[in-house]
């Protein structure tokens, strides 16, 4: 049974399109054939960071108004030949989004690949609602600050009453929590809200913490998945959520401190 | 030819209905204390359903009347001395068993005193308790109409609980809580780790900020004490 999961927040800039990128692509990198679709129309953004700008010919708004078929418009990662990338338009608004036609495409999607994951914009408005509208399961994407934690809270809330599955009555969303930009040393200052802290106001499963990481920019702009960064923390971290998603019981590492070279030293 | 569609749809409904018991036959008394009722809950009498239980013979259309001039809207009366005029002006009758649990027998009924009736008159909340076993979250609004409000998880910052009657939380209480919504002064928040935003019972209400030196973080129990909020820690 294909799976389609929505990539979400409702806060801007805490790691969506990263998380939907680099989750795409691990799906990919252990077999399973995925496509990943940017639901944030008028302001894209995951083409630049899989690194395909230069490839987008037609768009999400294309296909959903017949202008291109869905197969023209997808397009295949150079390096997972099982994964797909359906670009968002740069020119169109998200009301060019409409229900009955992202449903179409979707279903498309869902008769090919195994997982659609759908990149949702920030906000809680039409392109937000659609894109966890027809969700089986959602990453929940959280900075560790309170207004991050709150926004996301208020997402949990759309989707346990305003998504297919809710209306339908067959099952909630099944949520995770992605916990990004964590940074264990700020944690133990009290500059930031701890991973139990978060856990504890969201109370949904947690699927993995990101470490903040310098990497995650450098992967941006290079147009890489930090998830195939295997030198960097995030990048690691990234492999562990896809594998504990698939069903693989692993550890949660980077949630201390990183020893500096003293107290390695003295063992402190 | 025949229709793909059915006319009528069946489907059974709770309702929140309030008895309005009469106790003394005389007009003038019931208008006054009906006019004083209103006064004092004006948005809880407006658009009211009510059900008329007589054990005394009255001016049924003259009764109507005075329901309807304050905004209430009488649905039927109980079986008992009214019922016949009450068919004769096309109202419902209902039986004192239907939603009912404990009828009042004739012998129990309480002789024409002007101060119980108020009482008997105020909206009671006889609606079973509304649970809620989902996390509330921010921006989610929940209503118990008539009756308790019962969390078993947490309210996120930025809900909203509110309840007719009692409001009952099992997880933390980080967002708005409000207890007897529509006046009833008697209704208390409990909860098992208070964090509120905001509390309010029967209308008064205190935000965070002047509950801050209550139990924050702590088991709490707010309730109205001549008048005035009181939040305290909930020990037993």
């Amino acid at each position: 049974m294909t799976k389609i999961v929505v990539v979400t927040s409702g806060k801007g800039g805490v790691g969506k399109t990263t998380t939907a990128a680099s989750f795409a692509t691990g799906l990919a990198a252990r077999g399973h054939k995925t496509a990943v679709v940017d639901f944030d129309v008028g302001l894209r953004n995951l083409d630049l960071i899989m690194g395909v700008e230069r490839r987008v010919v037609f768009d999400f708004v294309n296909v959903i108004h017949g202008e291109a078929t869905l197969k023209q418009a997808l397009i295949k990662d150079k390096q997972f030949e099982n994964l797909s990338i359906l670009a968002a338009s740069q020119t169109r608004d998200k009301d060019a989004l409409t229900a009955a036609g992202v449903e179409r495409v979707l279903d498309e999607l869902v008769a090919e690949f195994e997982y659609v994951v759908c990149d949702s914009p920030a906000g809680i408005e039409r392109g937000a609602h659609l894109a966890m509208y027809f969700a089986d399961e959602a990453l929940v994407v959280t900075n560790p600050e309170v207004s991050s934690v709150r926004d996301s809270d208020r997402v949990l809330g759309l989707l346990a009453s305003k998504t297919r599955r809710a209306e339908r009555g067959d099952g909630k969303v099944r949520e995770h929590l992605v916990l990004t930009r964590y940074n264990p040393a700020r944690v133990a200052k009290g500059e930031m809200l701890s991973v139990d802290d978060v856990k504890e106001i969201l109370a949904i499963p947690l699927l993995g913490v990101i470490p903040e990481s310098q990497a995650v920019l450098t992967c941006s702009n290079a147009g890489v998945p930090v998830i195939r960064e295997e030198n960097a923390d995030a990048g690691l971290a990234y492999q562990d959520l896809v594998a504990r998603f698939l069903g693989e019981e692993r550890p949660h590492r980077f949630l201390d401190q990183k020893k500096g070279l003293f107290s390695k030293l003295f063992g402190g | 030819m025949t229709r793909s569609r059915n006319a009528l749809e069946f489907k059974g409904r709770w309702l929140s209905i309030t008895r309005v018991r009469v106790l003394d036959a005389d007009l003038d008394a019931i208008r006054a204390q009906l006019a004083a009722f209103s006064r004092q809950m004006p948005a809880a009498v407006k658009g009211m359903a009510t059900v008329i239980d007589s054990e005394v013979d009255c001016e049924l259309a003259a009764l109507l009347g005075e329901l309807r001039a304050v905004g209430m809207q009488p649905l039927g009366v109980s079986e008992g001395p009214l019922a016949e005029r009450a068919r004769a002006l096309g109202l419902a009758v209902l039986s004192r068993e239907a939603g009912k649990a404990t009828a009042p027998s004739a012998d129990t009924a309480v002789p024409a005193d002007p101060r119980p009736a108020r009482a008997a008159a105020q909206p009671s909340p006889v609606a079973a308790a509304r649970i809620v076993e989902t996390p509330v979250r921010s921006g989610q609004q929940i209503y118990a109409q008539a009756g308790d409000l019962i969390v078993l998880n947490t309210v996120s910052p930025g809900a909203e609980v509110i309840a007719d009657g009692c409001i009952h939380v099992y997880g933390k209480l980080a967002g708005r809580a409000i207890a007897g919504a529509r006046g009833d002064e008697r209704a208390r928040i409990f909860c098992r780790k208070l964090e509120a935003e905001l509390i309010a019972i029967a209308g008064i209400y205190a935000v965070a900020e002047q509950i801050k030196d209550g139990p924050r973080g702590a088991p709490a129990q707010a309730y109205l004490e001549h008048g005035r909020l009181k939040i305290e820690p909930h020990k037993v």
